[in-house]
This record gives C-alpha cells, sequence and structure tokens, in this order.
C-alpha cells in the first residue's frame, strides 16, 4: 500500500512545525482507528464468551451478575467512530474507489483538471457534512439527551461526524495540493488487498505500509 | 423525470472518477437542496443512523477476520487436505485449489481475500508441478469468487442490511449454488486438465489424509464455529463474525504463529481502512436510498413495470443484464448498495423471492469480479501470477463460460437457492 503522508509537505514553506503536527495526526488517525477496531471485536466476544458461560452452571455463580447489555450499543459507537476517521484515513491511502474508466481515456491536462474537480467535490461534500453535523451537535449540547443503553450524552455520541468529515475534507484537500504539485495521487494497490504482501514482500522489498 | 436528473447526476459525478460514495453523497444533497423542501439537516442525521445497525457491523468483523486468515497458516492446510482428498485426479493441483477455495470461502466472506489465500500459496506449486501459469490462474482467479456465493459472504450481508431481509436465511441458501459452482468449476478444471495430460500427483494414503485433517482441523473448525454457531441460534451473524475474528487472531498468532504479535496492529489498521471505506459507501447508499424512497422512484418503476406485462422471466433477464453491464464499471459493495434497494420493491411485486434475488445479484456480482476492467479477483491473481491483465483474462475464459451457464441456472432456476432454506422450514 502506498500511502500519501506529511512528508509530501516537507519542502513547503515553513515546514518544520507543519509537518511535525501532519505526522502527529498521521500517528493518531491510525492509532485510533485500529484500537477501536480491536476494542469493539474484544467486546463483542466478551459479551458472547458472558452469555455462553451464564449458561454453564460451574461459571454461572461468577459471571450472572456481569451486565453486558450495552456492548452492541457501544461496538456499534466505536465502529461508527471508526467509519468516520477511517474514511478519512482511506482518502490519504487511496482505498476509495471511483469509476476510472473515462477519466484513464483523457488526455493529461484534462484529466487533470478532472481528478482536481473530483477531489474538490470530495472536500465539498464532506465539508457541507461536516457543518451539518456541527450544527446538529452545537443543538444537541445544551440538551441533556442520552443514548438508551449507555446513557452518553448524545452530542459526545454525535461529534464524530463533524470531527470526522473535517479531517476527511483536510485530508482532500491534502491530497488535491500535493496532486497539483506532483502529479501523484495515493493509490491503494488493490491487488495488494489483505496479506499479499506477506508473499510479496521477498519479491518486491519492504513496502511503505500505513502502520510503520 | 427527476428519476432521469437523479441518475444522470449521478453517473456524471462518477465518471470524474470520485470515489462513488462520495458522488452518491453530492446526488443527494444537490438534488434535496434544489428541488425538495427536505430540511437538508435531517440529511445529517442519516449519515449516523444509517450505520446504527448492529447487522452491518458483521462487516468489519468478517473483513478483520480474513486479514488474520490470509495469513497463510490456515489456507496452506486446507490445501494440504484437499490435496490429500483429489491430488491424484487429472488436474490433481488444480482440483485441490477449486475445492480449497470452497472450503475457505465457508470462513471468509471475501473473495479477494480468498483469492489472495489460496492463490499466492498454490499457484506457485502448481508452476513448479509443471502445470501452465495460465491454468492456474485461471483456475484460482474464478474459484475465488466462490468467497461472496459461501457463507459467510460480505455481499450477503450487504444485501441482507439494505433490504431488510434475514442474513441467516441468506447465508444458508448460498450454500447449494455454492455447492454447485464449485462442482461445475471443478469439472471445467478436470476436463481441461484430462485433455491435455497435466501431471497428477501420487495418491495419498488414508492415514495421510488423516494427517491432513489433523493439521488443518483448527481452521475447519471454523466452518463448524461461524455456520453452526449462526443455525444453531447461539450466535447472530455479527456476533458469530466478532468470534471469527478473535479465533482466526488465536490461531494465525498463537497456534500456527504466522504472525508476530508486533505486526498485528499493522493487520487491524488495514482491516480499519477497507472496512471503513465500505461502511463509508453503505452510509451515502442509505442516503440515496432515501432519496429513491422520497422521489417514488421504485414505485415508480413497478408501476411501469405492471403496465408493460411483464413476465417474471423478462424482468429477471434485464435485471441480469443490467448488473452484469453495471460490474463493468464499479466494484459488487457499490453495485449492490445501489442496486438492491431499487430492484427489491420490484422483484417482490412481480413475486420474485427476495432470497433468490439475492442470491442472483451475488452471482452477478460474482462474474464481474472475473473479467475486466474492475475484476478485482482478475487484479489479485495477476498480481500473484505475474501475470498481465489481458493474459489473465483470456485465461479465465473457460471457467468464466461455466460461471455464465451457472448464472442462467440460478437466475431461472430458483429452486437451486431455495430449495435448502425451505427443507430446513427456515423459508415458507
Amino acid at each position: 500500500m502506498e500511502s500519501l503522508t506529511a512528508g509530501g509537505f516537507s519542502s513547503s514553506p515553513g515546514a518544520r512545525e507543519t509537518y511535525v503536527f501532519l505526522r502527529i495526526l498521521d500517528r493518531l488517525e491510525e492509532i485510533l482507528i485500529a484500537s477501536l477496531m480491536a476494542a469493539a471485536t474484544l467486546i463483542i466476544f466478551v459479551a458472547v464468551v458472558q452469555r455462553f458461560a451464564v449458561g454453564v452452571p460451574l461459571l454461572y455463580p461468577l459471571v450472572y451478575n456481569i451486565n453486558l447489555t450495552w456492548a452492541q450499543e457501544l461496538c456499534i459507537y466505536m465502529f461508527i467512530w471508526m467509519a468516520k476517521f477511517g474514511a478519512a484515513y482511506g482518502v490519504r491511502t487511496g482505498i476509495h474507489v471511483g469509476v476510472d474508466v473515462l477519466i484513464n481515456m483523457l488526455d493529461q491536462i484534462w484529466r487533470k483538471r478532472v481528478v482536481l474537480f473530483a477531489l474538490f467535490c470530495g472536500a465539498l461534500f464532506t465539508a457541507i457534512v461536516g457543518t451539518m453535523g456541527a450544527k446538529f451537535v452545537i443543538e444537541l449540547y445544551p440538551t441533556d439527551q442520552v443514548s438508551p443503553d449507555m446513557e452518553i450524552p448524545s452530542w459526545l455520541v454525535y461529534l464524530c461526524i463533524p470531527l470526522g468529515s473535517y479531517l476527511m475534507c483536510f485530508r482532500f484537500l491534502q491530497v488535491a495540493w500535493a496532486y497539483y504539485w506532483t502529479d501523484k495521487l495515493p493509490h491503494h494497490d488493490q491487488a495488494h488487498v489483505e496479506g499479499v504482501e506477506e508473499f510479496d514482500r521477498h519479491a518486491a522489498g519492504p513496502h511503505a505500509g500505513g502502520a510503520r | 423525470m427527476s428519476a432521469l436528473l437523479i441518475f444522470g447526476l449521478l453517473f456524471g459525478l462518477m465518471l470524474t472518477g470520485m470515489p462513488i460514495s462520495i458522488s452518491l453523497g453530492l446526488t443527494v444533497l444537490a438534488f434535496l437542496f434544489t428541488m425538495t423542501q427536505v430540511p437538508i439537516e435531517s440529511v445529517g442525521l442519516k449519515l449516523f443512523s444509517g450505520l446504527d445497525n448492529f447487522g452491518i457491523m458483521a462487516i468489519p468483523f468478517f473483513i478483520l477476520a480474513g486479514s488474520f486468515l490470509t495469513r497463510g497458516g490456515v489456507a496452506r492446510r486446507m490445501i494440504h487436505f484437499t490435496t490429500s482428498l483429489v491430488g491424484h485426479w487429472p488436474g490433481g493441483l488444480g482440483l485441490a485449489g477449486v475445492t480449497a477455495c470452497a472450503l475457505f470461502a465457508a470462513i471468509c466472506g471475501s473473495s479477494v481475500a480468498t483469492v489472495a489465500a489460496i492463490g499466492s500459496i498454490i499457484l506457485p506449486a502448481m508452476v513448479q508441478q509443471g502445470f501452465p501459469k495460465r491454468f492456474g490462474a485461471g483456475v484460482i482467479t474464478t474459484s475465488g469468487a466462490l468467497g461472496i456465493l459461501v457463507p459467510p459472504s460480505i455481499i450477503l450481508v450487504l444485501y441482507g442490511v439494505s433490504t431488510n431481509t434475514s442474513i441467516g436465511t441468506l447465508f444458508m441458501a448460498g450454500i447449494v449454488p455454492g455447492v454447485i459452482l464449485a462442482l461445475m468449476l471443478a469439472s471445467v478444471t478436470w476436463f481441461i486438465a484430462w485433455r491435455n495430460n497435466y501431471p497428477r500427483l501420487p495418491r495419498a494414503s488414508w492415514a495421510e489424509r488423516l494427517r491432513a485433517l489433523h493439521d488443518g482441523i483448527w481452521g475447519l473448525m471454523l466452518v463448524v464455529i461461524v455456520l453452526g454457531g449462526i443455525y444453531s441460534g447461539i450466535f447472530t451473524p455479527t456476533e458469530a463474525a466478532a468470534v471469527a475474528a478473535v479465533y482466526s487472531f488465536v490461531i494465525t498468532v498463537f497456534v500456527y504463529r504466522e504472525l508476530k504479535l508486533s505486526e498485528v496492529p499493522k493487520v487491524l489498521l488495514n482491516a480499519a481502512n477497507l472496512s471503513a471505506m465500505l461502511l463509508y459507501i453503505i452510509t451515502n447508499a442509505v442516503l440515496f436510498s432515501f432519496l429513491m424512497t422520497h422521489e417514488q422512484i421504485p414505485q415508480a418503476m413497478a408501476a411501469w413495470i405492471v403496465e408493460q406485462h411483464f413476465s417474471v422471466w423478462v424482468f429477471l433477464l434485464v435485471v441480469n443484464i443490467i448488473l452484469l453491464l453495471a460490474g463493468n464499471v464499479m466494484d459488487p459493495s457499490s453495485i449492490l448498495l445501489i442496486m438492491a434497494p431499487i430492484l427489491f420493491p420490484l422483484a417482490v411485486n412481480l413475486g420474485v423471492n427476495p432470497i433468490h434475488l439475492g442470491i442472483l445479484m451475488v452471482v452477478n456480482m460474482e462474474v464481474g469480479l472475473c473479467h475486466p476492467p474492475v475484476g478485482l479477483n482478475l487484479y489479485v491473481g495477476s498480481g500473484i501470477a505475474k501475470m498481465g491483465i489481458s493474459e489473465i483474462t483470456i485465461a479465465v475464459l473457460p471457467w468464466l463460460f461455466a460461471m455464465l451457464i451457472f448464472l442462467v441456472m440460478i437466475t431461472y432456476i430458483p429452486e437451486i437457492s431455495l430449495w435448502l432454506p425451505k427443507t430446513l422450514g427456515v423459508l415458507r
């Protein structure tokens, strides 16, 4: 997987601080989505095991008073958060698939224009959604609305829409900027989805993956 | 009229190469903003509530399980097991490849992962044995497509979620078609190998077979856990997927030791990346189908079809053509998420069973996965076999042809899909 990292920005003016900031942002994004993935899986697994154990007489006294009814809700929220931030990460790794039949037939200049237009549409859409989400969260903030099972304040739950969408918007602009100057788009090599890397590593040498 | 506008805008945006999810979302926003009085704020809420469904969460779990399973150990032992069973027939390793793909498909919900997992191990072995590369690439690229037909299947989960059909029943309906397709692909393999006198392996003794079964038992147990768990009512499909993810993590890291603990974060990140992409398409597809319903487009189409006195026969033919054409430009999940909410009401209107429609759509997606320009299996296959896309396209032709025959069978013999769920009493 070839990914656009903060590296592409090191040459722009005022560089050092921006570079460090972007590296931290990249890392945080990666850590957040990978941890959400792991945590959600574990929670559901534990909930299933607990339900199973309640049915076993020997284990019943140990587990009967653990209440895990909130597990499903928490799992859904974690995955929604993962989806919003992961979508932003996906812009950086180029995993969002599009129809490229037409643009591949265009000449260089028009191709560049169309691709930039598409990237700006992405930025526009995510900016609109982020703003709608932000308005929604601000309206919810003074209310004492909470989620059904865990009773977390609703505004906190919905916070992923503005945060994730604005981050995604930023990623689209970042990709557009890098494309404008370097003609390079992040490209998720689809032939390497899920683990063929293992096999290919010896042939192609170490490659720049998401987590280093 | 509004249908024309919506689809025109959607295709226009798609052709610029922007992500399909974004073109769906922008179409909805643009249309709602200019043509209707629907408060746009309600769209923001849909972006959250569209995912607020425990059924959808089976997708990230199955993707995670697949990411662990493709790390070699399980696939290699499955291949070893199937080779010991069928390796001595004409086309030995090829047949073993088809069978291994079918078995792997029963623990993994994605075609691409199946091709990657089985192909990366069996292709080099086949070349070493003296099979032409083309033959091996053709077998594995097409057999890998079983991944989305044999349960569990991410595409069937998507169909179930977007049409409110029982995922358990869909999974069950996929079993018989999966077996039939595997048999058809195996027959083609056998025939080509027999005609060209490709190498066979020495017949394995029963002791060797038992040993191979014993080695592979950890992976094979997963079939029992996932399918057994769902049908005995112990888990929901989503819980089964989570258990499968943890189980495959444990066997890959601790039992087979194919993956170092320090590499796990990378697997998690890759799985999260892929899942987030799918979930993002889902959110926007939910928005799109909200727009469809709001504009009553499926209803209008249904009324039109009734007016034309289309028979079910013609309807299914048209559905197949549309899906096969769509398979030339889009990936399976996007096609399914856009088309299922539209086709579902039409099919129900004409008396087509929703389960049958689901299996039919999946088989169409399988065909789309195996031919250019967007067939992902081809790209994975060409990556593993180090073959050009045009060469591998020719290589898959015999099997692709069998798949098309299979598609016709699935389309016009609904009983193939419906027999098992009906016999077991899950479907009336």
